[in-house]
């Protein structure tokens, strides 16, 4: 079932993308063929599963779409009414994986949208008779080429005919399937000299060279082309896997980096016994190489987990048309970037931030259509869901052409539910009063309304971006509209980590905050009110102990400080500690459960000794 | 002569012609459940074909022809009991 919803999707998103292209090109017949097959194989697999209503719509669905294939022309209220049919079954789609079954109106449902179809007869599937129009097998959908259907007399044996060997003289057969042209009765009358057979083939061989082939038997063969679904589909094979295996596969990759750090050590220590400098060379060596086998080991199981973006911005059309549709208002939702790939976790946890942004942009940036028309748009709304990769991120962007945010205003509410001083709130510049939106407790619309007054602000969107390793910002001026903008990681990557002693303790710094590290003697310190600072370069900086900072004991006086310099919210700082031990790659793990919460932890990881690791994020412990 | 029995396999050797076909069907008929063996077959002729499609009876072996390997035996095996996906 998880499976049949997944690929449900899809196929509900390609047939309403051709659906879409149809409308305003009713004659395109790659969208007619997409369409067409898209709801032959929702239609065959809603026969696997209890769910009759469906199978019967789609079955009118493809019945209309068979005789618009035949020649009839597709009127756009055809199209309107296959859309609202497909938007039916990702309705239910969703029901479906909510509740497990249909919703109880579904049947009233499918016979209202069987009614939209108007005009063409439902008849009962019947494949195999069907002399006038040869639908190609589904089986046949992925492949390119000329189809072939041959159907040989049933005296075809006697006239010394053997179409077996007539269709393996076809030039390059990719595909064969052999069926009887008739229920073959009871064996015990067989007769194995009458002809009961139907030949399905598919060559990869240009129409010209297929039908040279066949020639003899011309009057017995018809022909179909077969076209890639889409550029490039056919060549890519794809294989689904459950999700959790490839969870698994990956923490195994991150355990295995893990491991292998310890095999420098053991070189190492190699190399220091007696006699021992040849052993500890080769292992090093041996390392160096382990060492790259598992980087990119886990640089292609991080590629493994990358999913393009489409089926998840797929969803999404119904959804805008659905919130346009209860508001009374005109949206059209334009998407860009489905192809763009990122990590699985991300595509998981965007559905729900994304919703909501989109909602917003419906409810609150594109106006009213009265208002709309008065301001000079047209009636229409447009809204823009794209992604475009940058560097090692992914940026998703909902843009909106309505009547953007005003950061007048959003100061006098800022102001009005209590989040801010009206001094403060005033001085603030006006992009970080837009920002205000993203407060928790803040919601801009003057009523709340059915479809975005659901309890669920922007504070959410903004912490969902940052679980995901990520960030949001919104972008508008009023009149200009409104562009939310999501910067998120394409992958989990290897973290570079310091570690340092704090105490009894091993801690660890993301080094890409860490600057330099330096000795500070006594001498270089100054007491700067309560805290000390040291100079850097002629640069005061200012100086705390990372171990009072994790609530260790203050360590004995000593010499000279080790300190750690790092960049902090564009400051310098720095960390006095203990002892400098290390540097490794590691796969840090974001706290989850009861210490998710827990201030200055970045994650942990696991040490080569099986020790854990906890990574401190310095901005957040500094007080 | 191509078409062979032993026990309850029928071994199909060499390239089979339309007149096989009767021996085939045949020898199905008395036999039900036989094996049909094809390792050493060079060609099936349609009649065979269909009666092999007609009787479904198993099928072992996978003769050296491309076509037969790859093709036409697969298409008789998988019209009466599609295979599992591969993982």
């Amino acid at each position: 079932m998880t499976q049949f919803l997944a690929e449900g999707r899809e196929l509900v998103a390609g047939a309403a993308r051709d659906l879409a292209v149809l409308s305003r090109r009713p004659s395109d017949e790659a969208a007619l063929d997409g369409c067409f097959r898209a709801i032959h194989t929702l239609k065959g697999s809603t026969g696997l599963f209890d769910l009759a209503p469906m199978g019967l719509m789609l079955h009118a669905a493809e019945d209309l779409l068979a005789a618009i294939r035949a020649g009839r022309p597709g009127s756009p209220a055809d199209f309107a009414a296959l859309l609202e049919a497909v938007d039916q079954v990702d309705g239910w789609l969703d029901v479906l994986e909510r509740d497990g079954s249909l919703p109880a109106d579904a049947a009233q449902a499918a016979r209202d949208a069987v009614a939209r179809f108007g005009g063409v007869a439902i008849a009962p599937p019947s494949p195999a008779a069907e002399p006038g129009g040869w639908r190609t097998p589904p089986e046949f959908a992925a492949l390119v080429g000329t189809a072939i259907r041959y159907v040989p007399r049933a005296d075809a044996y006697f006239s010394g005919d053997d179409p077996i060997a007539i269709v393996a003289a076809v030039p390059a057969l990719t595909a064969l399937r052999i069926l009887p042209r008739e229920a073959w009765g009871p064996l015990e009358s067989y007769d194995p000299f009458a002809c009961n057979l139907v030949i399905e083939a598919v060559s990869a061989a240009a129409r010209p060279a297929v039908q040279a082939a066949l020639r003899l038997v011309a009057d017995q063969v018809e022909f179909a082309d077969l076209v890639p679904a889409e550029p490039g589909a056919a060549a890519r094979r794809t294989l689904r896997v459950d999700a959790a295996r490839v969870d698994r596969l990956a923490g195994l990759a991150d355990d295995l980096v893990v491991a292998k750090s310890a095999l420098a050590e053991l070189a190492a220590e190699a190399e220091k016994l007696v006699g021992g400098h040849i052993l500890g060379q080769s292992l090093r060596a041996r390392q160096a190489q382990i060492d790259r086998l598992v980087g990119d080991l886990h640089a292609t199981v991080g590629q493994v987990r990358l999913v393009p973006l489409a089926p998840l911005f797929g969803r999404f059309p119904r959804l805008a048309r659905d919130i346009a549709r209860a508001l009374g208002k005109s949206v059209a939702l334009e998407i860009e970037g489905g192809e763009v790939e990122v990590d699985k976790s991300v595509v998981d946890g965007l559905f729900d931030p994304l919703l909501h942004v989109l909602r917003n942009a419906v409810d609150h940036g594109v106006e009213a259509p009265a208002a709309r028309l008065a301001a000079g748009k047209p009636e229409e709304g447009v809204i823009r869901l794209t992604a475009r990769p940058d560097a090692d991120r992914v940026i998703i962007e909902v843009t909106d052409d309505g009547a953007g945010i005003d950061p007048a205003r959003i100061r006098v509410l800022a102001v009005e539910r209590g989040l801010l001083p009206r001094d403060v709130a005033n001085a603030l510049e006006d992009a970080a009063a837009v920002d205000l939106i993203f407060t928790p407790g803040f919601s801009t619309a003057a009523a709340v309304s059915e479809v975005s007054g659901r309890g669920v602000g922007m504070d959410v969107v903004r912490a969902a971006a940052a679980a995901l390793g990520g960030r949001v910002e919104v972008d508008a001026a009023p009149g200009r509209g409104t562009a939310v903008r999501f910067v998120l990681p394409v992958t989990t990557l290897l973290t570079k980590v310091m570690i340092v002693a704090c105490g009894p303790d091993r801690y660890g710094l993301a080094l890409d905050s860490v600057v330099e590290t330096t000795r500070v003697t006594p001498d270089r310190i100054r007491q700067v009110r309560a805290g000390r600072a040291f100079l850097l370069r002629d640069q005061p900086v200012p100086l705390v102990a990372l171990g009072a900072l994790v609530g260790a004991d203050a360590p004995p006086a000593r010499a000279a400080e080790r300190v750690v310099v790092a960049r902090v919210g564009g400051e310098l700082v720095g960390f006095a500690v203990d002892a400098i031990l290390d540097r490794m790659d590691a796969v840090v793990r974001p706290m989850t459960g009861l210490l998710a919460g827990a201030p200055g932890l970045m994650g942990t990881t696991l040490l080569a000794d099986g020790a854990v690791l906890m990574i401190l994020d310095p901005g957040e412990l500094l007080p | 002569m191509s078409v062979m029995q032993e026990g309850s396999v029928i071994r199909l050797e060499g390239p089979c012609r339309v007149e096989d076909a009767e021996t085939v069907v045949a020898l199905l008929q008395r036999m039900p459940g036989s094996t049909v063996d094809l390792t050493r077959c060079r060609g099936l002729h349609a009649a065979v074909v269909q009666a092999i499609l007609a009787f479904a009876p198993p099928l072992t072996g996978s003769p050296a022809e491309p076509f037969l390997r790859d093709l036409l035996i697969p298409s008789l095996a998988g019209e009466r009991q599609p295979l599992p996906p591969k993982i």
